[in-house]
């Protein structure tokens, strides 16, 4: 048990000194941009936590990057590299909304039958994937980013052409959906919908995957295949087993955003959430609790970044800059393998004796 | 000390300390090379031996000790320097580009004498004739991935002569060869003693040291124990002593078994390997009820894929496997572990366990599905799980949160053991399970395979280490190329396994 906490407790610890790391480096960029890197700091801290509002802000930013950050997680803790979570998050979306706008369904009935569609559209975006793989042996780096064009593409030609709302002045959107469907809010004047439970919720959820034995078995294919093979699970099962899983909760981080904040289809839908779930996903150790930890900085970092762009001189690309220093630094982190190198140590010393 | 250099000496090295996060790898280690002469370097694995080769290879920078070479004081910051000194270091595993030529990897690393054109064909005729001084047979012009192991390795060793080594370090030489390609292994070395050179053999194996060494200087727990001249009042068990610091008996009560019935028949197998070549060509093979059924053979015979097919995880292109009279072949994986197949792998790295998950963890990855309830892993019972098989097999790490990858070869194959021996397994297949271990845990896990079969079980032991063979199995089959050479009682002569090993068909079958 106190393995396990000081595990974890190191997990944050290292999580915590990446980010520092990534600020300091970030201020001595800031300060040859001629701007102060203490005001930039304040003013996006500020930016994200100076009102309620603001940080209300943060948690609609929450709520789409963690569900996706947790699906990414599942296909990477198997080893697979599924980068297409903005075209999983699309196509539960376009799943979503045809069903809402077209079946004319009941709302008690038509928001299940919503979300369920988006799992269905994200989960057969990411299948797809696995699916080539298993087949023809296609790398899934490729295929998910290949699909992820596909889906923005195939966006765009439903919001300008059959989708396009009749009434709207030539806008690339789909029309609102009607006011039953969407998710309440907690007050007005605030985009803060309760879609935050339903994050919250999908994280215990994945509290418990991972002890179960579906879980174990991807977990297990995290591991290597020729071990999972020799376990008697079906590699080729898990590889479409995992993708599905991962891309079905993109699809329902979709359905949160459409239904929770735009209420239509529009372009751009994902605005570049995909890049940032795999950050959070791996800042987060691929670990239920990490990833929700992770996702409140991130989100942070965006909301506080915005709002510091608009109150003074210095550029929302600090954030980019930030987001890319921790990024370099994770993979530097697990180049460097501390890890390995202890072991290698701790293993020289128990030959020795 | 300075009395003890003499001019006779290739290799000086004294007092070294060499230390890993303040644990002495090598402490205080005094050892002399002659020239021309075949030095044994003897220990246990873990022992100190490849550290110490490590540090006179310019690999390793110890924290304190001197290194002469050829009576000179030389510091060695670097394998280039040690190559420019005239040491060669022919490593365990083989650093050879495998899609190039023999002369090609010799030319590796090395300006060509004619500029921008390569010097290939010069090169390639003094290595012939280098080779040839030798006594060693190569074609400068295959490529290495068509070679056999023992030739993979006269590639090294004329690498390191080609480049002018004076000072030959073999690490664990014999371990991946046949009797008869040891024998012609330490002919070339015995030429080159004559040239003198001198060589230093790292080993643990004993008869080696007595059959080939001149003198022999054991390590253990990174000390050095002695320092021998091998003669004829060296014996196995004084050096076993020095090594291992206590008596070992490698004497197995071996319970002989009444032949049962046939447990498992393996009928005209053929089953192709990662290369889409024919690993095993029309391989049969019957193992009876309670018997340890020896397979001997050089590695990459087909032992590994025939291995794999008769646990489900290789594809079977013809031919049948039953076990109790029940086909298994072309089954998956998850059935024939259901039909009490357990499987020792080869490779307890990449198949055998899960290097990043803890020990306990790893006990049940076959058996998931029975420990768990509502779907969930239970964690308290395979917390009891693993505390029973920690003391059942004697497993030494923290607790069973640690990880696999974090113990030593011996408690990792006790892992593997306690896991696949866990409800009296029908068959056992063991893929060289000794492989790279020390002395105290290969006396272990032959008991185990031993203590298995008294239980009940049949065990396919398959393994390059003949020895093992002899000493463990009631009949002792032999495959090369694909193809069971012949079946010869336990306690049959090296020799004649040798030349099975070798592909040499047995007379039987000739006359049939």
């Amino acid at each position: 048990m106190r393995n396990k906490l000081t595990k974890n407790l190191n997990q944050l610890l290292l999580a915590i000194g990446t980010i520092i790391l990534a600020l300091l480096v970030g201020a001595v960029i800031i300060s040859f941009s001629g701007n102060s890197p203490i005001e930039a700091y304040l003013s996006m801290f500020n930016g994200a936590f100076g009102s309620k509002q603001r940080f209300m802000e943060v948690l609609v930013k929450m709520i789409p990057l963690v569900i996706m950050a947790l699906g990414t997680s599942v296909a990477f803790k198997a080893n697979l590299w599924n980068i297409g979570a903005d075209g999983q998050f699309i196509m539960g979306s376009i799943f979503a909304i045809f069903v809402t706008i077209y079946s004319g369904l009941p709302p008690i009935i038509g928001i299940p039958v919503s979300i369920i569609a988006a799992m269905i559209g994200g989960g057969l975006w990411a299948g797809l994937a696995g699916w080539i793989k298993v087949k023809f042996n296609a790398n899934e780096v490729i295929t998910t980013l290949m699909l992820n064009y596909i889906a923005v593409y195939f966006l765009s030609f439903l919001v300008y052409g059959p989708m396009m709302d009749p009434g709207g002045s030539k806008m690339p959107q789909t029309k609102l959906i009607p006011d039953a469907f969407r998710l309440p809010l907690f007050e007005s004047g605030n985009r803060l919908h309760i879609g935050i439970f339903i994050s919250l919720i999908i994280v215990v959820i994945m509290i418990f995957f991972w002890k179960s034995t579906l879980g174990f078995k991807i977990a297990l294919l995290g591991q290597g295949e020729k071990v999972t093979t020799y376990s008697g699970v079906s590699v080729k099962k898990m590889i479409v087993f995992t993708m599905i899983i991962s891309g079905l909760l993109s699809g329902i981080a979709g359905w949160t955003e459409i239904y929770g904040v735009q209420y239509r289809l529009l372009e751009g839908i994902t605005s570049g959430y995909g890049s940032m779930a795999i950050v959070i996903a791996l800042m987060g150790g691929l670990n239920p609790v990490g990833i929700l930890i992770s996702g409140f900085f991130f989100s942070a970092l965006l909301v506080g970044g915005a709002t510091m762009q608009r109150m003074t001189d210095i550029p929302f690309s600090i954030v980019d800059i930030v987001q890319g220093l921790i990024i370099i630094f994770i993979i530097a982190r697990t180049a460097i393998n501390f890890k390995e190198i202890k072991n290698r140590i701790v293993r020289r010393m128990e030959h020795v004796k | 000390m300075e009395e003890l250099r003499s001019k006779n000496c290739a290799v000086e090295m004294y007092k070294i300390i060499k230390e890993f996060n303040d644990v002495k790898a090598n402490d205080n280690v005094d050892f002399f090379v002659k020239n021309g002469s075949i030095h044994g370097l003897l220990g246990e694995n873990g022992a100190g031996k490849t550290t110490l080769m490590n540090v006179l290879y310019g690999l390793y920078h110890p924290e304190q000790g001197e290194i002469c070479i050829k009576g000179k004081k030389c510091e060695i910051p670097s394998p280039t320097k040690a190559i420019s000194l005239g040491i060669g270091m022919v490593h365990q595993h083989f650093m050879l580009a495998r899609p190039f030529t023999i002369v090609e990897n010799v030319m590796l690393g090395r300006k060509s004498r004619k500029g921008f054109l390569l010097d290939t064909k010069e090169t390639a005729e003094e290595l012939v004739a280098l080779a040839n001084k030798y006594k060693m047979k190569i074609d400068p012009y295959a490529k290495i991935w068509q070679l056999s192991v023992g030739e993979q390795q006269r590639v090294e060793i004329l690498t390191a002569l080609y480049q002018g080594a004076e000072i030959l370090i073999l690490d664990e030489p014999t371990a991946v060869l046949t009797p008869q390609e040891v024998d012609g292994l330490f002919e070339t070395l015995r030429e080159m003693k004559n040239d003198g050179k001198a060589i230093i053999l790292i080993t643990h194996k004993l008869e080696e040291i007595l059959s080939i060494v001149d003198e022999v200087t054991v390590l253990r727990d990174g000390v050095m124990i002695g320092h021998v001249e091998v003669d004829c009042n060296t014996t196995k068990s004084s050096l076993t002593k020095m090594m291992v610091g206590r008596d070992v008996l490698f004497n197995f009560d071996k319970s002989l078994v009444e032949a049962g019935a046939k447990k498992l028949v393996i009928k005209d197998l053929k089953v192709l390997n990662d290369k889409n070549f024919l690993a095993l060509d029309g391989f049969s093979l019957d193992i009876n009820e309670g018997e340890i059924l020896g397979l001997a053979g050089v590695d990459g015979n087909g032992q590994k894929e025939l291995c794999e097919a008769l646990t489900g995880i290789r594809h079977v292109e013809s031919g049948e496997v039953k076990l109790d009279n029940i086909n298994i072949e072309n089954k998956p994986p998850l059935f024939a572990i259901e039909k009490g197949i357990a499987h020792i792998p080869e490779d307890r790295h990449i198949t055998g366990l899960a290097l990043g998950w803890s020990l306990k963890k790893n006990l049940i990855i076959k058996t998931f599905k029975a420990n768990s309830k509502f779907g969930l892993i239970d964690e308290k019972k395979i917390e009891d799980r693993w505390e029973k098989a920690k003391i059942a097999y004697q497993i030494k790490a923290n607790s069973g949160d640690d990880w696999a990858r974090d113990l030593s070869g011996g408690n990792q194959q006790k892992v593997i053991l306690a896991r696949e021996l866990e409800n009296n397994p029908a068959i056992l297949i063991a893929n060289q399970p000794t492989r790279g271990l020390d002395i105290g845990a290969t006396e272990y896990v032959r008991q185990k395979i031993l203590d298995a079969k008294s239980e009940g079980t049949s065990v396919l032991l398959v393994s390059a280490d003949l020895e093992e063979i002899l000493q463990l199995s009631d009949r002792i089959a032999v495959i090369y190329d694909g193809k069971l050479m012949g079946i010869l009682p336990s306690g049959s002569d090296v020799k004649e396994i040798g030349e099975l090993m070798m592909g040499k068909k047995m007379e039987v079958e000739h006359d049939a």
